[in-house]
């Protein structure tokens, strides 16, 4: 296919940091398709940053960093012993390697086809929504309808979660499912509403266009929108105070009580990538996208950096409230879910509407 | 029924404790106040009366039971060697240091070494000559640490290394020696040349009468001899 590699090199990443070992490799025969395929635009956004190798840094990073954090406000010291001289930073590859090679078990009551398929199909909901996320110039598929079509995409990822927790078949995995219905139903409407404030501030669903118009960040343009948006990440990341579905100390990890092995590993980081999922949502609606300061050597590597460090420096900031806050009673959640949270969410829209009618925003 | 219901709060105080929270934490992060000692690597400073392991000098012993006769868990043994030394069970010892306490000479020595392990139950039985040399330590620590209550509990970390078997002065022995203080009472039994621990009493034969002689070196001021003896002979003069 002579006519494949021309259409991938024209439509290549264009990093002069890499460049002349990438006009090196082109000229090998075989490896210049793997190159190209690599460096391909909508390749590079859902492989590399801000899709799939993001999210395995993001997930080895973060939860050893609340791990961390956690220890250091708890007078512990958190993990450490695994790669000493770095802080323990390789604690999380070795609870990977555990993961891998623990049995999993299947046990006899649940439903086998759907309790193993169910974590696996997980990463659909996970992995669908980077397409729709650009990153400047690197982007898989532009559309009008990106950030509700992202918004859609990730409220998928509980019903997953139900569907565990009814797979599981387990007392704890079935309370656990029920909460995480109740709490779905407590966010999902403030959270669509908040997005849809900033839909109607920036006149579009096009993340290209929302990110063009934000020479002020919209957290200053809409700060209610903005605060509903983030308690409502909290709310469906299930992290503290809002980590009722999962609750330890309660439910024992409500739907996931069940697994173990690797299907756990997959299970566990599911919150922390619908975290990084929301915190890219969030970046492109509040904090200016991929703005930043330009760095002509990372040519348009410099975007998706920019976007993937503001969403990163938001989740290691979200993850303190882990250790700040204890948990809410399911009841107290869905009072504050259904009253507060959606009265405030729907004064920010009233405040986009007020902000575009006299005019302030082009 | 009393109904308990949650304090009410106005906007603004919430919001005070919500950021009083809030800085609690990010000054926790920022500068932890964690007191954990990280053991092999840092270890605690302890004082020099410790009760740790114990090791035995077999010169200063005058196998006079004391250590066997008091230890609460029966952990010592008095075996034969050269005379009798104890011998210590370290599956019964309760580390209370007793032996050590009751040694008049010494022999018995408290150290700061408190890890240390058996690979079984016969090997954690210690004999006498096992507990004269200092055991190898592999010491990893380069730092010792101390709890500070002041106020608040605080680490202080020093760059040293501890010295785990600290010096022992031996105990003073009483300013007393044995003596025959009555010679006439003297039945020449030999009670008391059987009964001292220290063999400090010596009988010569003379004839009808025995003659004591009294090592007063050896003699540590026990008393032994003066209560078995059954006419009053022997009692404790000053040295």
């Amino acid at each position: 296919m002579p006519g494949m590699l021309e259409i991938m090199v024209q439509n290549m990443v264009n990093i002069p940091l890499i460049q002349p070992l990438v006009d090196v490799l082109l000229k090998i025969p075989v490896i210049n398709y793997i190159v190209a395929l690599i460096l391909w635009r909508p390749i590079f956004a859902v492989l590399i940053i801000p899709g799939l190798g993001a999210i395995m840094l993001v997930l080895m990073i973060i939860v050893w960093w609340e791990r961390k954090l956690t220890a250091r406000v708890q007078w512990r010291v958190g993990p450490l012993e695994v790669s000493r001289p770095i802080g323990g930073i390789m604690q999380v590859m070795a609870d990977g390697m555990r993961y891998f090679f623990q049995e999993v078990i299947v046990h006899r009551n649940a439903h086998a086809i759907y309790f193993i398929q169910l974590p696996i199909l997980a990463f659909l909901p996970v992995l669908l929504p980077i397409l729709l996320i650009p990153a400047g110039p690197v982007y898989a598929i532009r559309s009008d309808y990106a950030i509700p079509a992202i918004v859609a995409l990730i409220a998928l990822i509980p019903v997953v979660i139900i569907a565990m927790g009814w797979a599981s078949n387990n007392r704890f995995a079935y309370i656990g499912a029920i909460r995480e219905a109740f709490m779905y139903f407590a966010y999902e409407i403030p959270l669509i509403f908040a997005v849809l404030a900033m839909m109607v501030l920036y006149g579009s669903g096009d993340p290209f266009v929302i990110v063009e118009k934000q020479t002020v960040p919209g957290i200053l343009l809409n700060p209610v929108a903005a605060l509903t948006f983030i308690i409502a990440t909290v709310m469906a990341t299930s992290r503290l105070p809002f980590e009722i579905p999962e609750a330890d100390q309660e439910i024992a990890f409500g739907p996931f009580v069940e697994y173990s092995g690797i299907l756990f590993g997959l299970v566990m980081t599911l919150a922390y990538e619908k975290l990084y999922l929301m915190s890219l949502l969030l970046t492109i609606l509040f904090l200016g996208g991929w703005n930043g300061i330009a760095i002509p050597i990372l040519g348009d590597f410099m975007p998706p950096f920019w976007l993937f460090l503001k969403a990163f420096v938001f989740m290691l900031i979200i993850s303190l409230l882990r250790s700040i806050y204890a948990r809410y009673r399911l009841d107290q959640a869905l009072r504050i879910g259904w009253s507060s949270i959606l009265a405030i969410s729907i004064i920010s829209i009233a405040i986009s509407y007020a902000l575009v009618l006299t005019g302030w925003l082009p | 029924m009393k109904k308990i219901k949650a304090e009410k709060l106005g906007l603004t105080e919430s919001v005070k404790r919500h950021l009083e929270a809030i800085g609690v934490v990010v000054g926790e992060v920022i500068v932890p106040s964690t007191i954990t000692i990280h053991y092999p690597r840092e270890r605690r400073k302890l004082p020099d009366n410790f009760r740790g392991l114990i090791l035995f000098d077999n010169k200063a012993c005058i196998s006079c039971f004391r250590c066997a006769h008091i230890c609460p868990a029966n952990a010592i043994v008095m075996e034969h060697r050269i005379a009798y030394f104890p011998s210590i069970d370290y599956a019964k010892c309760i580390f209370c240091h007793f032996c050590v306490d009751s040694c008049p000479t010494g022999a018995l020595r408290p150290t700061k070494i408190h890890d240390f392990v058996y690979k079984d139950m016969d090997e954690m039985v210690v004999h006498s000559e096992e507990m004269v040399e200092t055991p190898e330590i592999v010491r990893e620590d380069s730092f010792t640490v101390e709890y500070v209550f002041d106020g608040d509990v605080q680490l202080v970390k020093k760059k040293e290394k501890e010295e785990l078997v600290p010096e022992v002065k031996p105990p003073e022995r009483p300013p007393k020696v044995a003596a025959a203080l009555n010679p006439e009472n003297c039945i020449s039994c030999r009670l008391c040349v059987a009964a001292c621990p220290t063999f400090a009493i010596s009988a010569k034969e003379e004839k009808t009468k025995i003659i004591l002689e009294i090592n007063v070196d050896r003699c540590t001021a026990c008393s032994i001899c003066n209560k078995i003896c059954p006419t009053s002979t022997l009692g404790l003069v000053d040295r």
